[in-house]
């Protein structure tokens, strides 16, 4: 019994930590830009796909794959907000609702899909552990390749925090949060700001897709539902507030872990989204309420 | 001529406030804006510093026109801008937010050069600087947004209602700071409800009405004009 506990305790874990990744991302770029990004879960499949083509096809070793999907989708991540959303405000005039956000990234998410599916067929992809091998712990055991998960996962989100808090572009991010039109008096360019934290947000999603490639498998839609569990963490953790987001995505991660072990994994879903709408009903600023990284 | 404004139209959407506006800012004055709510002195303000865009006529600052170009690149021509409610970060610290005033300095060293120059002058700050800038009083937000202006070692500053909101013993202090400012060599166009003391503190006062010129000359030549006196100053 406690064996099995311990198990799934560190199973949650680091499934939490893998929200963490998807969920921080998605309330850094709501804080700052205002956006619902729906398309989020589409740059975790990029990531998968990327890290697929490196390490099955190139044979470049799954350190390289893992940096080049963070990379690949920084890149793309830059593409979005001049491409897409600064239009979209330059021909209005003013800003854009949040319906009209949200059905562009809808599109944007959908052509990903539908891009991934012709170029890359929706077979099921396999791709082998990043790294091999099992850690004995008194209770339990883990593989190294989840243990792999939880580092990166941790590193990524330091160093996120840490730039946040001490880089000049950090403390610029976190200033167009507060508020644009002072970011703006003392010379921040929003649109530049507005880019780089849709490429942070979203490389965070890559990177997480190509942690997570070989405990999963890799196909077009498969950030999808990863997107509308990280909307649901977002809002637990109060929108925009990143540190709400990382500790709502670590007891998810465990509290649906544990659940299996008392309810049907078929209620897993229906579990967590029930606690969104409960959480929704009593507080609905979320738990810890707005902050973008104080 | 350090800033020069000519004709200038500029409002928000299809409202349009400043209607051929002429304002004029030596090196080194204080320049005054008066005018009733609606005659267009913050809108002259954002549009010189770059928030709105002139539909018509010229903003020239020490020889640059400023039309089209973005805030950025005005305060990198040595203008800064204060808003009306100071515009601090109020989640971040006094730390962060002076720092954050020198946003467009390239270089770490002259960034904490500008630092250490200003904590040393604000010793308040210094001794603040952990604190959360929304923590301060209004009178010592106001002292850091000042401070965090100069950052950028400006020549000219753009203030909107420095006075607003602010408690009678701060204004003092907060115009005391504008005439030290101004003796060290600063240019300020200062947008202002509070009257008496702009016109007791400015070379040059002009008065906006309805998005245009109504008046411009010396403080004393103002307070001299009874039409003026009833119109703008409250006088029966």
């Amino acid at each position: 019994m406690w064996e099995s506990v311990a198990d799934f305790v560190v199973q949650g874990i680091v499934l939490g930590g893998l929200y963490a990744l998807i969920a921080v991302g998605i309330s850094l770029i709501f804080g700052v830009l205002d956006v619902i990004n729906v398309a989020h879960g589409e740059f975790f499949a990029v990531g998968g796909y990327l890290v697929f083509a490196s390490v099955v096809l190139m044979h470049l070793g799954p350190a390289l794959g893992i940096a080049a999907a963070t990379a690949g989708t920084f890149v793309l991540g830059l593409a979005v907000y001049p491409l897409l959303l600064a239009p979209l405000r330059r021909r209005l005039g003013r800003r854009p609702s949040g319906s009209l956000y949200l059905v562009l990234t809808l599109g944007l998410s959908t052509f990903m899909q539908n891009g991934l599916l012709a170029l890359a067929g929706g077979e099921y992809l396999q791709i082998p552990p990043h790294v091999r091998g099992i850690l004995d712990l008194p209770f339990t055991s883990v593989s190294y390749q989840r243990l792999l998960v939880l580092a990166i996962a941790a590193v990524l989100l330091g160093g996120l925090f840490a730039f946040l808090k001490l880089h000049r572009y950090g403390l610029a991010v976190r200033a167009v949060a507060q508020d644009p039109d002072a970011a703006q008096s003392v010379g921040i360019v929003l649109g530049r700001v507005f880019g780089l934290t849709l490429a942070l947000g979203v490389a965070l999603a890559g990177a997480s897709g190509a942690l997570m490639a070989p405990l999963f498998n890799v196909y077009p839609a498969v950030g999808f539902p990863l997107t509308v569990k990280a909307f649901a963490i977002t809002i637990v953790g109060g929108m925009g507030n990143l540190v709400g987001a990382l500790i709502a995505a670590l007891v998810l991660g465990v509290v649906e872990s544990l659940a299996v072990m008392v309810i049907p994994s078929q209620w897993q879903n229906a579990i967590a989204f029930a606690a969104m709408i409960g959480v929704l009903l009593v507080r609905p600023q979320g738990l810890l309420g707005r902050a973008v990284a104080r | 001529m350090s800033l020069a404004i000519e004709a200038l139209h500029a409002g928000y959407g299809d409202l349009e406030i400043l209607q051929g506006a002429s304002i004029r800012v030596a090196p080194g004055q204080i320049v005054g804006l008066i005018g009733p709510n609606g005659a267009g002195k913050s809108t002259l303000l954002k549009t010189v510093f770059g928030y709105l865009r002139a539909r018509a006529g010229r903003v020239e600052f020490d020889g640059h026109n400023l039309v089209g170009r973005r805030p950025d690149q005005i305060l990198g021509l040595g203008m800064s801008y204060l808003a009306q409610t100071g515009g601090l970060f109020p989640d971040m610290t006094v730390h962060e937010n002076l720092g954050l005033g020198g946003f467009i300095l390239e270089s770490a060293r002259r960034r904490r050069e500008a630092l250490d120059e200003l904590y040393a002058r604000f010793p308040l700050l210094h001794e603040r600087r952990r604190q959360l800038a929304g923590s301060l009083s209004g009178g010592e937000q106001r002292i850091l947004a000042v401070a965090r202006a100069l950052m950028v070692r400006p020549r000219l500053m753009l203030l909107d209602e420095p006075t607003a909101a602010l408690a009678p013993r701060f204004i003092d202090r907060v115009y005391e700071t504008i005439v030290a400012l101004n003796q060290s060599g600063i240019a300020l166009l200062v947008a202002e409800q509070n009257v008496e003391m702009i016109l007791a503190a400015a070379h040059h006062v002009f008065v906006l009405d309805l998005g245009q010129n109504a008046f411009d000359g010396a403080p004393a030549k103002l307070r001299e004009s009874a039409q003026i006196r009833r119109l703008y100053l409250g006088d029966a």
